[in-house]
């Protein structure tokens, strides 16, 4: 019974297994293979990038490039307009992602563990955003988004953008809040910490690898959020990244080399910022902070 | 449309929809609130307007010197916001939503036909009729042109572009074929397909991802097959589908992927990619409009004589050819109106038209520029004078055509027969009728 | 079983309700939730009962007759099918594979962090990409899949996939896993964190082989974790839209249309907003009732 039960301690003795010197040679060798076979379709991204939007008309997109360039980067970076789109996004990301992670960490700790009255409805409620189509929204959200005098603002994204993250982060992280055990949080409690005390100092620290993993996602999603920028902003200077990535479609035709560098351009940090955030969902980074 | 506002003010009551309602009577001007805030763009008199426009990347900057010209002689201020894309993208949705929300550009450009016409039908877009008498555009504009920016009636945009499709070819692939000139009828254009079949070139460069494109070979094969009088009243639905000549053309349809003078499974494949195979060598020639030759062409780095461009044989006359239309429409709610039809005037004039570079103008003295782009001025100087029918996907509404493109999907699949499809049109064009 | 009681014991203690404290931190969010997607999704709700075109000021109000149309439309019986269909292969598909590369990736391989960096790149691509590099993939005369079966001497296998009715779905689905493997991967690599090593090294001096850590630690410990993936899952997959509309428009012909593409197509295209919205509410209505297990799971005292 207890090897059944024990896991639900989520907590304390997570480290990584010790040295992984040698092993697993044969699993690398085949998990290779299965990577490069998954990045595969990314090469013909790569590949349209460096090569002359000429070269790419003249020749299609599965041929191999005659010449090789960098010049599509500078080009995109204008045309794309990054210099503005990039800043924009950024601060979007900035004020937007961790309040929104914040807010939502709160309301999935009242309903896991502080037993919140109508529980069930909420979560009910909270269902119904993540299974709204948004594009029924956009209406109402424009109009009320105008009354504020809020259109072409990036402050005015902040609110459907919150809106619209915080189902699934409160569902993820209510999910993982429930496995805290309640003998942690009863003996913090009986140590008269109030639940402020208890959310900020033990349920946040202890579910570090959860939090980041709804950053990580929402953090993608942000910057990749297209409809509402797209509907509620109009000038070049408050555009985000995907709604400027349009700069380089025509009526007609498409830059498609441009755009292959543009969203190279565009996706770069997020997976660099993947890459560093990652290790604090699985590095054994999170040890320390479990001693609570 | 005539029990709404009791309607509506029941749901906003229920709904506590105090937002909603400022915005829907802002659009409809009939809401309590609307007479405080100026509704369109901008305020009464006001001298800001905002334009709003699908430029993309190499023409927007010309647009935008050429407003600032505008606002130096009127002491106006526009502002031009763009979202470049087809009109399968998202530039109607953008727009719908704005003016829906009540805050509708003042001026607009739009696609001409069943694109633009939900916008005239909905009252969105105001009716232009005084402006055409008070500066003569009827005098200055191609006709046809203003025909594809009239709507039941009401003369709801104004027309800058006429696109009109021909066939464009490349001469190395046509030479390899032992193909020395052009088709001069159906016939010849099927001996052509087949010889370019049997030196292993794929005729016919066309995608039908989105429904249109492969369209445009259909449409064709109808007016060859119906002729001009019968092709425009099966289009406005005055004449029955389920009849021979539409049989004729579906068969023929099909008979252009059976014997391989499509490119194999065109249904899906992306217009944007299968439209310059006639540049890349793998097709000999595609069925498009002018601007191939500055944004094929000599995109790829080529030379305009290396390619040339026809008319689609009809055997009919007129010869006629399909084509499209674009131009601007003005906000209903625009505040000051009679300054956003002088912003439109002066884009029509010939001086700004040719500084916009457009290939294709409404209007007249404003032609390509021979030098730069040969065939396209070769093209407005022939065929691109002859009439045209409405291409296809803007000759019916959005759901018709979608419903017609699956109905060709389905015969190019070989899972609808010719006679099938025509009977298939039929309903589908009754049931346009009646709605 | 004095672990088992022990927490029971203690749950039901605080019985109570959190009261003022616990509103007190649910509030926040629920305010901006409830004024910025409650409100604008309720306020467009009553379009259903409606002919509204979208566009118009007005409309005639024609009570359940947008819904009691539904049923036979043709295209509504095909995204039906298709939104099933899509449910099954992208939900077992990604959720799987998520879990054995977590697993994996959770053990004994090298070069971790770049494996999980390449399974989880597609996530972030933008759709428009995604439509692009699979298109050219697909593409029947020069598209990498046809050239890589003839290469293999599979000549009859080559076939115009996006092309025709009968591969076009199963072809999309293929770029959907692709896409969303990441996503699953993720929150089981958060979830595997959660379990503890000592159970592992307990059931290795006991002789157990990997294949039984596997079923009776790993799994069960992961259940709080397949519910709220696989709960996500399927509601993403029944509003699935922007990649069917970028990698085929619901085509060819309407072979691809499921429920969320029907549903813009008559809102924003048809001018049947009416219609559309009624479409919208009933994609909503299947997922929340999908959604009511997972919610009495959640909302009992000890699952």
């Amino acid at each position: 019974m207890t090897t059944v039960l024990m896991p639900e301690a989520t907590i304390a003795t997570t480290h990584t297994p010790p040295k992984k010197a040698k092993g697993g040679l044969s699993t690398t060798v085949v998990m290779t293979l299965v990577a490069l076979l998954w990045i595969s379709p990314l090469v013909l991204l790569i590949i349209t990038a460096v090569r002359p939007l000429s070269d790419f008309v003249a020749n299609g997109p599965l041929s191999w490039p005659s010449t090789f360039t960098f010049q599509n980067f500078a080009d995109a970076w204008n045309i794309g307009n990054f210099a503005t789109t990039y800043r924009n996004s950024l601060i979007l990301l900035i004020l937007k992602v961790p309040l929104g992670v914040f807010v939502s960490a709160m309301l999935a700790y009242a309903l896991a563990k502080l037993r919140i009255r109508f529980g069930r409805t909420i979560m009910y409620t909270v269902f119904l955003g993540l299974t709204i189509p948004i594009y029924i929204t956009i209406v109402p959200v424009f109009v009320m988004a105008r009354s504020a005098g809020l259109t072409d603002s990036l402050i005015g994204l902040i609110g459907p953008y919150l809106a619209f993250g915080i189902p699934f982060e409160v569902l993820v992280l209510q999910s993982f809040f429930r496995q805290l055990p309640d003998e942690i949080l009863e003996a913090a409690r009986i140590d008269g910490a109030g639940a402020w005390r208890i959310f900020l100092t033990i349920v946040l620290p202890l579910s570090a690898p959860a939090l980041v993993t709804v950053f990580i996602l929402d953090a993608v999603a942000t910057w990749n959020e297209f409809l509402f920028a797209l509907i509620l902003l109009n000038s070049d200077a408050h555009k985000t990244i995907p709604v400027g990535l349009l700069n380089f479609q025509g009526q007609f035709s498409n830059n498609n080399t441009g755009l292959a560098a543009g969203i190279l351009i565009a996706v770069v940090p997020i997976l660099i910022a993947y890459t560093f955030l990652q290790r604090w969902i699985v590095g054994g980074l999170t040890a320390g902070a479990s001693k609570g | 449309m005539n029990d709404s506002p009791l309607n509506r003010r029941k749901f906003l009551s229920l709904t506590g929809g105090a937002a909603l309602a400022a915005g829907l009577a802002a659009c409809t001007g009939t809401g309590d609130d609307s007479a405080s805030a100026p509704a369109g763009g901008s305020g009464n008199g006001s001298k800001e307007l905002r334009l709003f426009t699908y430029e993309d990347n190499s023409t927007i900057d010309l647009v935008k010197a050429q407003v600032k010209q505008f606002d130096a002689q009127n002491g106006t201020t526009t502002t031009v916001d763009s979202l470049p894309g087809s009109g399968a993208a998202v530039y109607p949705d953008k727009l719908r939503t704005e003016l829906l929300g009540g805050k509708g550009p003042d001026v607009w450009r739009i696609w001409g036909g069943q694109i633009g016409a939900p916008f005239v039908k909905a009252k969105q877009a105001m009716d232009l009729s005084s402006y055409y008498t008070k500066f003569g555009w009827d005098a200055k504009l191609n006709q046809a042109a203003v025909q594809g920016m009239t709507f039941d009636g009401v003369k709801g945009g104004v027309p800058f572009i006429v696109n009109g499709l021909g066939s464009w070819y490349s001469k190395a692939a046509f030479d390899k074929a032992g193909i020395s000139a052009p088709p001069k009828s159906y016939a010849e254009l099927e001996e052509m397909n087949a010889k370019l079949v049997a030196a292993g070139i794929t005729p016919a460069g066309l995608g039908g991802k989105y429904g249109w494109d492969i369209m445009r070979l259909f449409e064709y094969l109808l007016e060859v097959s119906a002729g001009p009088e019968l092709h425009d009243k099966l289009l406005t639905g005055d004449e029955s589908w389920d009849r021979p000549e539409v049989v004729t053309a579906f068969t023929n349809f099909k008979k252009w992927q059976d014997q391989k003078w499509l490119p194999n499974g065109a249904v899906a494949l992306d217009p944007a990619d299968v439209e310059l195979w006639y540049v890349q060598g793998k097709a000999a020639y595609t069925i498009t409009g002018s601007w191939t030759e500055a944004q094929g062409i000599q995109a790829a780095n080529k030379k305009s004589a290396d390619f040339g461009v026809f008319t689609l044989p009809t055997g009919h006359t007129p010869e006629r050819h399909s084509g499209f239309v674009e131009g601007y429409m003005i906000n209903a709610k625009a505040g000051n109106p009679d300054m956003a039809a002088a912003l439109l005037d002066f884009i029509v004039k010939p001086e700004t038209q040719k500084a916009l570079k457009v290939t294709s103008s409404a209007i007249t003295g404003a032609e390509p520029d021979k030098a730069t782009l040969p065939l396209s001025y070769e093209y407005s100087q022939s065929a691109g004078k002859q009439p045209f029918y409405t291409i296809q996907d803007q000759a019916f509404p959005k759901k018709q055509a979608d419903q017609y493109f699956a109905v060709q999907s389905d015969v190019l699949q070989g899972k609808t027969s010719p006679a099938d499809a025509a009977k298939k049109m039929q309903d589908v064009i009754k049931a346009w009728d009646k709605s | 079983m004095a672990v088992l009681t022990a927490p029971r014991k203690a749950t039901r203690k605080k019985t109570r309700h959190g009261g003022l404290v616990a509103w007190g931190f649910a509030l926040p969010a629920l305010l901006v939730y409830a004024g910025f997607l409650v409100y604008p999704a309720l306020s467009s709700l009553w379009f259903s009962f409606t002919d509204w075109d979208g566009l118009s000021a007005g409309y005639n109000v024609v009570g359940l007759d947008n819904y009691t149309a539904l049923p036979s439309d043709p295209v509504v019986r095909q995204a039906a099918l298709n939104n099933l269909i899509w449910a099954v292969v992208t939900v077992v598909a990604p959720v799987v594979l998520g879990l054995v590369l977590a697993v994996i990736l959770n053990g004994k391989v090298r070069g971790k962090p770049v494996l999980r960096l390449i399974f989880y790149t597609p996530a972030v691509l933008p759709l428009v990409s995604v439509a692009s590099i699979w298109g050219w993939l697909y593409n029947p005369e020069y598209g990498a899949i046809n050239a890589a079966l003839r290469a293999v001497g599979l000549d009859g296998l080559a076939q115009p996939w996006l092309g025709q009715d009968s591969t076009a779905l199963g072809a999309t689905m293929v770029a959907a896993i692709w896409l969303r493997v990441g996503f699953p991967m993720l929150l089981y690599l958060a979830a595997l964190q959660g379990i503890s090593a000592d159970l592992y090294e307990a059931a290795t001096v006991d002789g157990a082989t990997r294949w039984q850590q596997f079923w009776h630690i790993t799994m069960p410990g992961l259940k709080p974790a397949h519910y709220v993936v696989i709960a996500l899952s399927v509601i993403d997959s029944f509003k699935v839209f922007d990649l069917i509309y970028a990698m085929t428009y619901g085509g060819p012909g309407t072979a691809t249309q499921v429920m969320g593409t029907w549903m813009y197509f008559n809102v924003f295209q048809y001018n049947q907003a009416g219609y559309g919205t009624a479409i919208a509410v009933v994609i909503t209505v299947v997922a929340i009732a999908v959604s009511i297990p997972y919610v009495r799971s959640q909302t009992k005292e000890h699952a």
